[in-house]
Parts: structure tokens; sequence; C-alpha cells
């Protein structure tokens, strides 16, 4: 009698998961299955999921043309790549500093950055944009990037990772004359990738799905990014839409980071619990 | 001269000849908006493409910016940041309020260097666009594209509820009548756009077929909500919902408006003329369409948008702006761009051009937005006009969701308008000396 | 493994280059330069900025010039109505979210944490949400949300139910929003909880085990209290976020139906961009960085205390 309440239990628990799972997964497979829908706007079916029999790829076309996917593409691509470097040069160096270092006022930077944490620049982006208008960076991409550039995030994730690395050797470098760049540079860097591919996964995520910024700072269509186009999209329409081009201009948006993610699933899973463990 | 000697002299011939066009070329940017994504998007992109192709003096580059609300505000923003674009399509009834703000340019230099008047000019657009494509007497905008609100009625089923479809309601009671026959199971009698700036210019349609108007003329300081002509329209809306009980309570956005047509969940539909072309390809059921029903008199607001210039451009931008004005404003043009959208075309001329005559008979729901025109009067602009709008769209969404009536609606949204306009007001007719 | 502390190197670097404190101390600063300086450009600059932003009233387009209203911008603000509405509906919206995230992160955490195919599979789908851009997101459940034809009401339409306005009713509005936004981040936070699973020690659930405590016993008194640093972090991480991304709101309601939607910081963005009123702006933001900050202070106790613990 025990063991088949036991069974029970588990089926019951399986069957409500996937029922869930099936729920949360059901925005994205109507997106599949509306993007291959011939019907355009018109149908009372198209909400269904069950795929269409004669599926096109006329809606990705209308898409392509309506936006300049491929600027949008290589424009996101500029801002987290650029982002990226900048910033893995920021995080280390401050990481270091606040990880081996001893000097004055120590915590209380370490505070200041942990504003940075709480304040972020979209919070500020009335003021924000005001600066970067004054920098003469407005509609560019690197006025998107600039105030990225420093990362109380990665700073914190750097520190929580040389903090946890051996001194032997640094110490060993330290004591065969190496100075303090070569140290950085060859001994904890290399010991630290987990980290700072952690900290790479989280920080192109965040900025590949970045909206309310770019979408202040950046006018000019040259200039715009994925979500940026994407939005101008959704947001058009006075009284038209076409579902199936939207749900497939979505895939397009969605796409690169979803491929990226199901290629490297177990290291992005592990990147954001590192992240989160050591935050 | 040796061989090097003679390749860079070559080189540098070839590169001087292919830059000259470009030295001489003006690059210019223009913000459009449309009411429908994607083809109307890439038609306009289309035509700009042809016209950078057929000339090499200016090139311009295009940027589609959304909607209405959407457009002034990136053009806003890029100005203030110092890189305005050179020409925006810009909602018809912004004029007012971005010359107030000084973001466009007066067209009157414009007009004076090509040797002509306003008058002059207008002549051949409609009467009723007039109003809006001037501010305090000098020209701010010419007229791209224009629209009126329409009723579009599903002809399957009035068949079915027993009605006419030769004869669609005419007045607000028979609006009332016809949807009460329709609505059934899910689908509703009636169904109209709320949400933001469509709510508005339809808000503007009841009132004036109610017999009154929106705001003042000539003034753009003072709005009328809490008058019996709009307070009559907005308790008609509040019976359609919760009285009459033929259109869905609360808010529905203009593509949920459409799709429901569509859909056969909705018979009848309020919807600009802009969307004509739009729902003449994706409404697969037959239907037709009809004046906004009148209640003391036909009357509605135009919609749709004028070319303006942004000021803090320099002298060259402004001639290339405004070459492309004229050339994307000739009858043809306007012509052609009518006809695939479904927006009436502001010049009287592109009427006479046969194609528009063969398209007109092919297609008689276009003739009734054209008919309509006579009894069109300017679309509401005043100082803050998007703010001034919103402070009666919110209360009417309100109302909409049940949480207060007709008249403490349009009564919190005058209190609410007459403070935005205060600085104005203050400054203008409320400055006695 | 060496504590946290630093002589042993800052000595055997002292001793090479005979680096005097004084040389360490500019190291550490220079190191630290590149990141202070874009922290003051983009994170403390800005905040001054906007208090003294906030002082001054310009109408604009009036012609008048800016004025000096201290506090006026502030009272104007707090009476604003559109404002009010905002604070309580991101307070709704705070809670209305966290509550059923929080559960739902926890619960798919237990569900995954044996790592089988199919328990693999579950964390791809409960996770991929967060990878999505917002605005993404928002688009698909426009449609979603579609009165009639929509995913939501054409399946309830199948069962005989007929759904409400979901973005049009002022009283639904909110918690279609706040729907999506548990959609989109549960996932991320059922991350944290696994690896806070990890760390629960097994004696503890053996012992309670053999003690006789049942499944929910074991949760509540056992892993509940282990995961207490955990959900404290995600708490903190969620109540940022829920703060300062409105990109949903954005796309999908622009604040309505008459701000049943309106959040804090849509209604900076609003203030400015649409009304123009830069001074209200400042003030409303300078309120939302004082929430920030308090949240903020909150916490750094509560992970001061969980990183003492963890450590």
């Amino acid at each position: 009698m025990r063991k088949l309440d036991k069974h029970l239990w588990w089926a019951l628990a399986a069957a409500l998961l996937s029922a869930v799972a099936f729920l949360w997964a059901s925005p994205f497979l109507w997106t599949l299955v509306a993007s291959f829908r011939p019907e355009g706007a018109g149908s009372a079916d198209m909400a269904s999921l069950l795929p269409d029999l004669h599926p096109t790829l006329e809606n990705f076309r209308t898409a392509l043309e309506s936006g300049s996917f491929g600027i949008y593409y290589v424009n996101t691509l500029i801002v987290v790549t650029g982002v990226l470097a900048v910033q893995c040069v920021t995080v280390s160096l401050a990481g270091y500093a606040f990880a081996r270092l001893r000097f004055p006022g120590r915590d209380f930077l370490f505070y200041a950055f942990l504003l940075q944490l709480m304040l972020v620049p979209p919070a500020l982006i009335v003021p924000n944009l005001r600066t970067v208008v004054d920098l003469g960076l407005y509609d560019s991409l690197p006025g998107v990037m600039a105030p990225y550039f420093a990362s109380a995030f990665g700073t914190f994730l750097m520190r929580q990772t040389f903090l946890a690395l051996p001194r032997d050797f640094e110490e060993a470098a330290a004591i065969d004359g190496a100075p303090w760049w070569a140290i950085i540079w060859y001994v904890l860097l290399p010991m630290a990738k987990p980290g700072l591919i952690a900290f790479a996964i989280v920080s192109v995520t965040a900025h590949w799905n970045e909206f309310l910024w770019p979408l202040m700072v950046i006018s000019s269509p040259a200039n715009q990014t994925l979500t940026i186009g994407l939005a101008a999209f959704t947001m058009g329409a006075e009284s038209g839409k076409e579902w199936g081009v939207l749900a497939a201009g979505t895939l397009l948006v969605m796409a690169p980071l979803a491929v990226a993610f199901i290629a490297f699933q177990r290291r992005f899973v592990d990147s954001f619990v590192f992240s989160g463990v050591k935050g | 001269m040796t061989i090097v000697a003679r390749v860079g002299a070559t080189a540098l011939a070839l590169s001087l000849v292919g830059a000259a066009p470009v030295w001489a070329q003006t690059k210019i940017e223009f913000f459009f908006p449309v009411p429908v994504e994607g083809k109307l998007a890439r038609e306009m992109t289309r035509l700009v493409k042809l016209h950078n192709d057929s000339q090499k003096e200016v090139e311009v580059t295009a940027a589609y910016t959304g909607g209405y609300d959407d457009t002034k505000l990136k053009a806003q923003a890029a100005a203030k940041a110092g890189k305005p674009p050179s020409v925006v399509l810009m909602s018809a009834n912004f004029n007012v309020d971005l010359k107030l703000s000084g973001d466009i340019l007066s067209l009157e230099p414009m007009l004076k260097a090509d040797g002509t008047t306003r008058e002059e000019f207008l002549k051949d657009f409609w009467p009723a666009l007039h109003a809006n494509a001037t501010v305090d007497g000098e020209l701010y905008g010419v007229p791209f594209h224009n629209s009126t609100p329409l009723l579009y009625y599903n002809v399957d089923h009035f068949k079915e509820a027993g009605l006419d479809p030769a004869k669609p309601p005419r007045t607000w009671a028979e609006l009332v009548d016809a949807a009460k026959k329709l609505t059934k199971g899910d689908r509703y009698g009636f169904l109209m756009p709320a949400g933001y700036d469509y709510l508005g210019w339809l808000m503007e349609a009841f009132t004036l077929s109610n017999g009154g108007r929106y705001f003042n003329e000539d003034y753009g300081g003072e709005v009328y909500y809490d008058e019996p002509s709009m307070l009559g329209a907005a308790r008609f809306v509040e019976d359609l919902i919760f009285k009459h009980k033929v259109m869905q309570q609360g808010v529905t956005e203009a593509g949920g408006v459409s799709t429901a047509f569509f859909a056969g969940k909705a018979s009848m539909v309020l919807l600009s003329t802009g969307s004509l072309s739009f729902i003449r390809e994706n409404m697969k059921q037959a239907y037709d369409v009809a004046f906004v029903p009148k209640n003391v008199r036909n009357a509605v607001p135009i919609g749709g948008a004028s070319l303006v210039m942004f000021a803090g451009q320099n002298d060259e931008s402004r001639k290339a702006g405004w070459k492309f004005i004229k050339w994307l404003t000739t009858p043809q043009t306007l012509g052609g761009w009518s006809r695939f959208t479904g927006y009436f075309s502001p010049r009287k001329s592109a009427y006479d051009m046969p194609e528009m005559k063969e398209f007109l008979a092919k297609n008689p729901d276009a003739k009734v937005a054209l008919d309509q025109l006579p009894y069109a009067k300017p679309w509401f602009a005043t100082y803050q006009t998007v703010a001034v709008r919103k402070a009666l769209e919110d209360e009417i969404q309100a109302m909409m969701n049940g949480k207060k009536k007709a008249e403490q609606a349009v009564k919190d949204a005058q209190k609410k308008a007459d403070e935005l306009m205060r600085p104005y007001v203050e400054q203008t007719s409320l400055k006695v000396p | 493994m060496s504590v946290a502390s630093t002589s042993s190197v800052d000595l055997a670097l002292g001793h090479r280059a005979a680096l005097k404190p004084q040389r360490l101390r500019l190291l550490a600063y220079g190191l630290l330069a590149p990141s202070i300086l874009f922290l003051t450009l983009f994170t403390y600059l800005p905040v001054v900025r906007v208090a003294i932003e906030s002082l001054y009233d310009k109408p604009h387009g009036t012609g008048a010039a800016a004025s000096f209203v201290g506090l006026g911008n502030y009272a104007k603000v707090l009476a604003d109505p559109a404002f009010r509405q905002a604070a309580v509906n991101n307070l709704v919206y705070a809670i209305g979210v966290l509550a059923p995230t929080l559960t739902l992160a926890l619960g798919f955490a237990l569900a995954v944490q044996h790592s089988t195919r199919f328990s693999a599979l579950l964390r791809t789908v409960f996770f991929f949400p967060s990878l999505v851009p917002l605005v993404a997101a928002a688009s698909l459940f426009f449609f979603i949300f579609l009165p009639g034809v929509g995913l939501l009401d054409y399946y309830l339409g199948k069962l005989g139910i007929r759904g409400p306005n979901w973005l049009g009713d002022s009283d639904i509005a909110l918690w279609s929003v706040i729907g999506l936004t548990v959609w989109k981040n549960a996932g991320y936070y059922m991350l944290f909880y696994i690896a806070g699973l990890q760390n629960v020690p097994r004696d503890a659930v053996e012992a309670a085990m053999i003690d006789g405590a049942n499944g929910w016993q074991r949760l509540r008194f056992v892993i509940l209290p282990a995961l207490a640093p955990t959900t404290a972090f995600v708490t903190v991480i969620a109540l940022i976020q829920l703060l300062t991304s409105v990109d949903h709101v954005i796309v999908l309601t622009r604040g309505g139906p008459s701000n049943a939607t309106n959040l804090l910081l849509y209604y900076i963005f609003q203030s400015a961009h649409e009304n123009f009123d830069y001074g209200k702006a400042a003030a409303a933001t300078l309120i939302s960085v004082a929430i920030l900050l308090a949240i903020s202070f909150g916490s750094l106790r509560i992970m001061e205390r969980g990183a003492r613990g963890n450590a």
C-alpha cells in the first residue's frame, strides 16, 4: 500500500511539473509556431499552438525587410563586446586592489562601489542622458556603453574569486621579482578564469537584452540595437499588427542567445549560479 | 612618369571623380512614424530609396520611429542633443506644441525663396487641413497623409442579424440599435480603440458629432472637456459599455480592435481611414465602411501627419530638407501613397489623376472616406498637446473601466488640463498689464 | 587557504621593490582609478546633478526662465496623483512579483536538484525566459493578452471561460504585468536556490529524516532556514530589479489604462520625456534613489550576516 502511495505521489508530482513546464514554455512554443504560420493578421486561430501544415518563411522575410536586422546585430555585438572588454580590465584591476591590497579608505571605497549595484544607470536615466550629451556621445554606441564600463558587480565577483585563490603562486612570483601587473596577468587571471567567464556570460546577457538606456541614447537607425528595433516593431502599429511577423522578429532577436545557451548550457547555468553564490 | 606615379595619379583622379558628387551631396535625416507597422514602413523606405536614386544632391536617411508620440519624443530628444533630424513626419496636431517649444521652423522663408505665398501653396490642399498646417498665420507643416475616423462593419454579421448592409447606422441611436442586434456570445457589436492617442482622437470625433468642439482653434490654452458636447460624448461611450452592453469593458488597443474585427469578434469598429488598405488585405469576411454616426451633426476630426522641419539645422540642410519635402508631396507621390495606405491624399489634384479615378471606382470604401472630407474639422492642437490629451484619456479610460461616471471624468479631465496649461495661459491671456 | 589578510603579499611586494606604503597606496588607487572615474561620471555625479536640478522649475515652451523653487518640485510630485498611483503600484508590483517568484524559484530548484535528463530539460525550460530581452517577452505577451484571440483567451475559450480584458482593465492590468514578470524571473532565481540547496548541510537533513520528519517538516525546519541567506540575497536583487526595469510597461501599456500600470521609473521617464517637466522628473528620481538606498542599506546588514555565515 505504502509503495503505491509513493509511486502515485511521484507520478502526480511529475505530471504537475510537466504541466507547469509546458505553461512556462508556451509563449516560446507559440513564437516558434507562429513565425512559420502563413496567415499574418487575420485568423481566429492564430493563437493555436499547433503548427500550420504549410509552414512558410514569409514572415521572416518580411521582418528582415522591415528592420535592418543586420545593422541591429552588428550594433548589439559592438556594444556587448565593447562593454565586456573594458569591464574585464576595470574589474580585474579593482578586484585585485580590493582582494590583495591594504590601503586607507578601502572599506569606504568598497561601500561606494556597492552603491552602483543599487543605482543602476536606468534609475539615473535623466541625468545620465545629460552627461552623455555633454560628453558629446549622444546617439553613439560608446554613449550606450560608457555607464557600464565600471562594474561593481564584476569587481565584487573578481574580488571573491581572487580571495579564494591560494597565495602561494603569487608569493612565489613576488619573491622571484615579478611586478604587480605581471602577477595579475600571468598568475592570477589564468586561475581566475571561471570567475571571468561567469562574469562575461552575465554581462553579455544583460547588455544584449538592454532596452531603456539605449532607447534614450540612440536616435539614428544606423546605431540602433536589436531591442530598440524590436520595440519599434511592437509599439509602432496604430491599428495594424502582423502577428506572424512580430513572432518572427522576436525569434530573430532571441535566437543568438538561445543558441549559445543550448550549446553551452552547463556553462551558462554554472556562471549564473557561481555569480550568485559569490555575490 | 614612373608606373607608381601614373597609377597614383589615376587613383587620385578616380577618387576625385567618385568624390565629386558626394562632396556636393547633402545628407539629411528623416524620421517617420506609420500607423501600420511593417508594410507601410517598408513602402516609405522604398519611396525614400527612389528619391535617393533619382538625384544626387540630397541623400535622405529614413528612420522609422514608431508611433506618433514616439516620433515626437525621439525627434525632440535628438534636437536637444544637438542632432535634430532635418525632416520629420509629425502628427498633424503637434504643430502648435512644437512651435511653442521652438522645435520646428516656420516654412515661410522657404515659400518666399520659391517665390510663392502660403495661400498659393495651400490652394491645392483640402481646406480642412489648412488649420493644422498653420500656426499664428505661418505655414509650419506640409500635409502628407490624412485620415478621418471611419466606421467599418462586418457585412456577414449584418445579414445574419437581420440588418441591411446597404443601410449602415447613421446616428448614435441607430448605432446602439444595430450593435445590440449584433452582440451575441463572445462577439461584441461595437469596439473602438481606447489606447493613448487614438482615444483622444475618437473623443474629438464624438464631441464634434455631438455639435461641440474639443479645443479653441485660435488659442492653444483652452480645451472644452467639461462642456455638454463632450459630456454627452463621454456618456455615450459609457452607456455603450455599461448600459447597452455592446462594447467590451476596459481599454482595447488599436491592434486588438483590428484583430478582433478580423477574427469576427467585433461586428463594427471605429478605426482610421489610414488602416483602410491594411483591413482590405486582411479581412476575409465581407465588410463595408460608413461615416461616423452623428448625434447633432456630421463632423469628424482629421488625423494624419504633416512634414515639418526641425530647428537647429544649417542652411544647406534646410534647403535639402525642403527639396525633399517638395519631392515627397507631388500629386503623383501623394496619390500613390494614398492608394497604398488608405490615407487620403491631402492634395486635391491627386484625385484628378486617372490612376486615382480608376482606384476609387474599384474601391468604393476609399470613396466613402473621401466623401466624409467636407465634414472634417481640425485636429486638436494645444499647448502641451500630449499631456493635455492624456489628461482626458486617463479619465475616460477610468470611466471605461467603471471607475468613475462620465460627469466626474470630464470634470477631472478639465481640471487636470487647465492645470497643465496654466504656465502658458499665465504668460499669454492672463498676463494683463 | 589563507584567510583574508594580505600581509604576506604586501610584505613580498614591499621587499622586492622596497615599496613604501605610499607607493602601495598609489598602486591601489591607480588600480581603482578607471572604475572610480566611470562610477563618478555615471553614478555619483548624476545624483548630485539631479539633486540640484530638482530645485529648479523651467516650464516648457513658454519662454520663461528657470526659477528656483526649493522643495516646490517635491511638493508637486508628492501631490501628483499619478506619482502616488505609481508608488502604490510599485509596492503592489514588488510584493506581487516577489512572493510568487521566490516560491516558484524554490519549488523549481527543489524539483530539478536531482540530475536526471528530465530535470535538465526542466531547468532549461524554466531558465530560458530570463535570457530573453524584456521587450521581446513583452511583445510576446502583447499577443498572449490580446482580448478574444490571444493565446490566453484562445485556450480559455476552449474551456468555455471568457477571459477579462487583461491589459485594458485597470483592475487587472497590473497583475498581468506582474504575471509576465514572474514568468520571466522565476527561472533566474531558481539558479540561486539550486546553488543554495547544494550548501544545505546533509547531516542536518538526514538527522531530521531519522527523527521521523516528513518532507514538509524537513523543508520547513531544516532546509528553509539553511536557505535564509540565499533568500535574502535573491530578495535584494529582485527588489532592485523591480524598481529599475520598466521595459515591459513602455512596450505593453505605457502606464495605462489611466495609470494602472504606472511605475516609479516610468513616471520619471514620462515626466522628463513627454511632459518636459525636468524639475519634477529630477525630484521623482531623487525620491526613487532614496528608496533604492534604503533597500540597499537595509539589505547590507543581511548580506554581511550571510557572508559571515557562508565564508
